[in-house]
């Protein structure tokens, strides 16, 4: 036995059998394991649906009229992919959703660049510069980042038409930096406003202009944020149906749109794995973007919702 | 009251060993002090005993129960947390009566027994705020009257006034003292602070990296530290240690000669358990309000100094001079007025009397 | 000067953007403006649409759907909280659960209503599965009555924000000191007890802000309602924005349109504005107080 030192008290008399009783202890308290229990059936209640989604488009029509929604494909198949992509029938015509991929991506990276640029110089001057207003503005904004679309949808549709860039992919990403710039102004200047003042003050000093230290100084520091907001902004643009479907007329249709053409308005044959395809297409981008970047993505929707 | 007994407790986490084989009986209605540095295992030992973590290995005792594999609400304990923890949805007097609705009271046993704690800690006047409403002082009281309320044997208390000014300090260690005399429950009480150890406890278990150095009352553990972690870790300012080599002279006597400045030092007013071999390496530990300064008295003294100072700090009341002695500082507890009239370079003479030197070996630290 | 001029663009489309359209809007459903804008009010008539709003079955029942819709929805954060409190306490998987419950929120609410709008075929899918196990009697073709499409709707709306309100909780819960825990577990206080009487209270913030998120999301209802029935079977599972957007589009009646969305903006500053007045009261209660 080991026999430690300086300890003056008297040891009651251990005995070996401890050892065993502490094995033994390792409790499986039954209410931990009914708790485990609870939250995979709803984490199941989560999944499945995807489950389904994904096992749905990998099967051959003949499987599908079976009615088996759960069971895995007997044949695999991947044809519902390529009638996805290339001759789903959307609407008018029967292109596949190839073309509203492409639209999205191009309606996406505008979106991208003007919403960031505009509200993190706006978040910036608000956050570190003195501006009388500044204070009435961020609660005018709070308020704006609340109101419904459809308030100010028609007054942006004749905007957007009389600027002539209704039905195109630029009208659509300048509606998107309009909807977006009160929240991610707001989530910008909470971000900036963390930065220690000395810093600012001792920049100034050095002869720092305005845009100086947004160059040199705040955007190298923006990385943290700047991935919240990218993935905040890639899942609302992307996802959107709304904007797309009011702004983007007949040319410039994002991928939601021509699915939900496809699927819910039109008529005659629906061709279940065909959709689930084309709804998997749809919803990749984001998904892949979530779980490479999860991290960061909980935190742009918490700092999305938690504000002021 | 009920004793409190720890036996052979081991506690790991992963493959990092917090405490390994330890034993500690407490007394009932003992105030012991787990006193340490951080990450000591003091708080790991007061979390095991009130059941919120689980022990490894060993038993823990209340009274005659084995309470080890007992859950916190039954193992009959109150706890005074270092932030408090009240709940602050509720009033003070929600605070105090919240817990003790788990033990099915009347309630009319509960409301008086309300009444007896907000009277015995003065906040009767505080009963119906908020914890938002109380400064820290007031909120310390109610934590500590939602621990006495539960009339439990044992109180735990985890650094409950670290987060108070000093002087609200010093009246709640008046205040906890005069509780536990008129109260008399077992306390076991954790804190890095030694001014709270030696002025409330009974007993002190000085604690490092999981181990108790040394367990005794306050008067043991500073006049008859047991290793040089003890040594140091007690008084204010810290005593001085020397290294020094033992020289064997006729008969029986032994003398130590510090290192750096050469100085003698007489050990035969020391009660050692043996005598060191000569040119052994020992360390001797002298505090600094021990030794003597003022005009020599006759009384045969252990060693003398002649030393250069460094600084002169005055504390009003109190002073303390700090010397060169080959590249160690010494700290001496002078006369405020005689350190008025000294300054850095002086000489200053000094005596230690034969008593009040702690010996230590070299090699272990352990006391000779 | 840079900063005000660096302000500059934001400044004109908060007043372009928000400002003029909302009131343009405004001023809109005062008109009787049909496929373009009219910009003649009729003194007598200037509430004509307001009162052909009110008088249309479809309209009361978009406003009867919002409320449905509203409460139904509001299990998301029920359940938010209890899988929350679960995830916390358990610590095992924390992440993996976490992970598996936000994701829908990924997936837009167009995919979200076309999956479960195929979970809901009742000859192919859920409602087929039951009959195969047995259960021939069962009915899960919600979608196809009028009295409960909508719980069709609120069942895919709760699988989608399920896991948000589940994050929210459990930041909130993650702020409370673990003090109080190791209090309540000293003081014997069963779990029920703890959730009710501790936990749930000191969380309020956290579950007010659930509510006014939850209620403007429920006002927005549109691109699930449009993939999981478009607005049927015929007008059962219409909301205002449903309506409003049919009534600028099919109906091609601006004036209409209008005033339906100016209903929806009441109905949001009615959701929103206690939140803001009641935060700005506490936080004055708070400065008084000293704390």
């Amino acid at each position: 036995m080991r026999s430690e030192l300086a300890t003056n008290s008297v040891a009651a008399g251990s005995t070996a059998g401890n050892s065993a009783a502490r094995a033994r202890k390792r409790r499986f308290k039954g209410s931990s394991v009914a708790v485990f229990a609870f939250l995979c059936m709803c984490a199941a209640f989560v999944a499945i649906p995807l489950y389904v989604v994904i096992v749905t488009s990998f099967k051959p029509i003949e499987e599908i009229t079976l009615g088996h929604i759960f069971a895995l494909p007997v044949s695999w198949t991947i044809t519902p992919w390529f009638k996805a992509w290339n001759t789903m029938c959307t609407g008018l015509s029967c292109d596949g959703i190839k073309s509203g991929f492409l639209t999205s991506i191009e309606i996406l990276l505008p979106s991208l660049v003007l919403s960031i640029a505009l509200s993190s110089v706006t978040g910036y001057a608000l956050a570190l510069w003195n501006v009388r207003w500044a204070g009435t503005f961020l609660f005018v904004l709070f308020i704006c980042a609340f109101v419904p679309f459809q308030i100010i949808m028609i007054p942006l549709i004749l905007v957007i038409a009389n600027l002539g860039l209704f039905g195109t992919v630029w009208g659509i990403a300048i509606v998107h930096a309009i909807l977006t710039m009160p929240l991610l102004t707001l989530i910008f200047r909470n971000f900036y406003k963390d930065i220690p003042r000395e810093l600012i003050n001792a920049a100034i000093m050095d002869s720092g202009g305005f845009w100086l230290i947004f160059r040199k100084i705040i955007l190298p520091m923006s990385a943290n944020i700047m991935v919240v907001v990218l993935i905040l902004m890639i899942t609302t643009v992307w996802n959107d149906y709304l904007v797309g479907l009011t702004f983007g007329g007949i040319s410039a249709q994002p991928m939601t749109v021509i699915l939900a053409n496809a699927v819910v308005t039109s008529r005659g044959e629906v061709i279940h794995n065909v959709n689930m395809a084309a709804a998997i297409i749809t919803a990749i981008p984001p998904l892949v973007v979530y779980f490479a970047l999860g991290r960061f993505f909980v935190q742009g929707i918490t700092a999305g919702a938690i504000k002021g | 009251m009920p004793r409190v007994v720890f036996e052979n407790i081991t506690k790991r986490y992963g493959t990092l060993k917090v405490l390994a084989n330890l034993n500690l009986t407490v007394e009932d209605g003992a105030f012991l002090v787990l006193l340490g540095p951080s990450g000591c295992g003091k708080t790991t030992l007061l979390n095991l005993l009130a059941g919120l973590i689980e022990t490894t290995d060993g038993r823990i005792l209340i009274g005659d129960r084995d309470v080890t594999d007992l859950d916190p609400r039954d193992r009959g304990l109150a706890m005074v947390f270092q932030s408090y923890a009240l709940y602050p949805t509720m009033s003070a007097a929600g605070n105090l009566r919240f817990g003790l609705a788990a033990q099915k009271l009347s309630h009319a046993e509960i409301e008086s027994r309300v009444a007896w704690a907000a009277k015995l800690l003065q906040i009767e006047a505080l009963l119906d705020r908020k914890p938002s409403q109380l400064s820290g002082g007031q909120r310390q009281r109610v934590a500590i009257g939602r621990a006495l309320v539960k009339r439990s044997g044992v109180l735990l208390f985890d650094e409950p006034l670290s987060n108070l000014d000093a002087k609200l300090r010093t009246e709640m260690r008046l205040e906890i003292k005069k509780l536990h005399a008129e109260l008399g429950q077992t306390v076991v009480y954790v804190t890095h602070d030694q001014v709270e150890a030696l002025t409330m406890a009974t007993q002190i278990a000085v604690m490092n990296g999981g181990v108790i150095q040394q367990f005794g009352t306050p008067d043991e553990i500073y006049d008859e530290p047991a290793n040089l972690f003890v040594a140091r870790f007690i008084g204010a300012p810290a005593m001085n240690v020397f290294d020094a080599t033992a020289k064997s002279g006729a008969g029986s006597a032994a003398t130590a000669v510090l290192d750096g400045i050469g100085a003698t030092v007489d050990l035969s007013g020391c009660r050692l358990a043996a005598m060191p071999p000569d040119g052994a390496r020992l360390c001797i530990g002298l505090r600094p309000e021990h030794f003597l300064t003022g005009e020599p008295n006759g009384a045969a003294s252990a060693a003398q100094f002649d030393l250069p100072i460094r600084d002169c700090e005055k504390t009003g009341n109190d002073a303390t001079a700090y010397l060169e002695a080959g590249g160690q500082i010494v700290a001496m507890r002078i006369d405020p007025a005689r350190a008025r009239t000294l300054k850095a370079g002086d000489r200053l003479k000094a005596r230690f009397p034969l008593d009040h030197i702690n010996v230590f070996d070299a090699q272990t630290g352990r006391r000779l | 000067m840079a900063p005000q001029l660096a302000l500059t663009p934001a400044l004109a489309i908060t007043l372009v953007g928000f400002v003029w359209a909302i009131g343009w809007t405004i001023y809109m459903s005062f008109t009787r403006s049909r496929r373009f804008p009219d910009y003649g009010i009729d003194p007598a008539g200037w509430l004509s649409q307001y009162q052909r709003l009110f008088g249309d079955d479809a309209w009361e029942t978009s406003l009867r759907n919002l409320v449905v819709l509203a409460i139904g929805s509001a299990l998301a954060i029920a359940f938010g909280f209890i899988l929350a409190a679960m995830v916390e306490r358990e610590k095992f998987g924390e992440g993996t659960f976490r992970t598996i419950f936000l994701y829908p929120l990924a997936v837009s609410l167009i995919v979200t209503g076309l999956v479960w709008r195929w979970m809901f075929n009742p000859s192919l899918g859920i409602e087929a599965f039951l009959h195969q196990l047995g259960w021939t009697s069962a009915r899960f073709n919600w979608l196809a009555t009028p009295e409960t499409a909508m719980y069709g709707i609120i069942l895919a709306s709760i699988w989608h924000g399920l896991g948000f309100y589940m994050a929210l909780m459990l930041a909130g819960l993650k702020s409370i000191n673990t003090e109080i825990w190791s209090a309540a577990r000293i003081d014997g206080v069963g779990i029920w007890r703890l959730y009710t009487g501790v936990i749930i209270p000191m969380m309020k913030f956290t579950f007010l802000t659930c509510a006014i998120l939850l209620s403007l999301g429920v006002v927005k209802a549109y691109d699930i309602v449009v993939a999981m029935t478009n607005g049927g079977p015929g007008t059962s599972t219409w909301t205002p924005a449903y309506f409003a957007i049919n009534a600028y589009s099919t109906r091609s009646n601006i004036g209409f349109a209008s005033a339906a969305a100016v209903i929806m903006l009441l109905i949001t500053l009615a959701i929103f504005l206690p939140l803001v007045l009641i935060t700005a009261w506490q936080n004055r209660r708070r400065e008084a107080a000293g704390t």
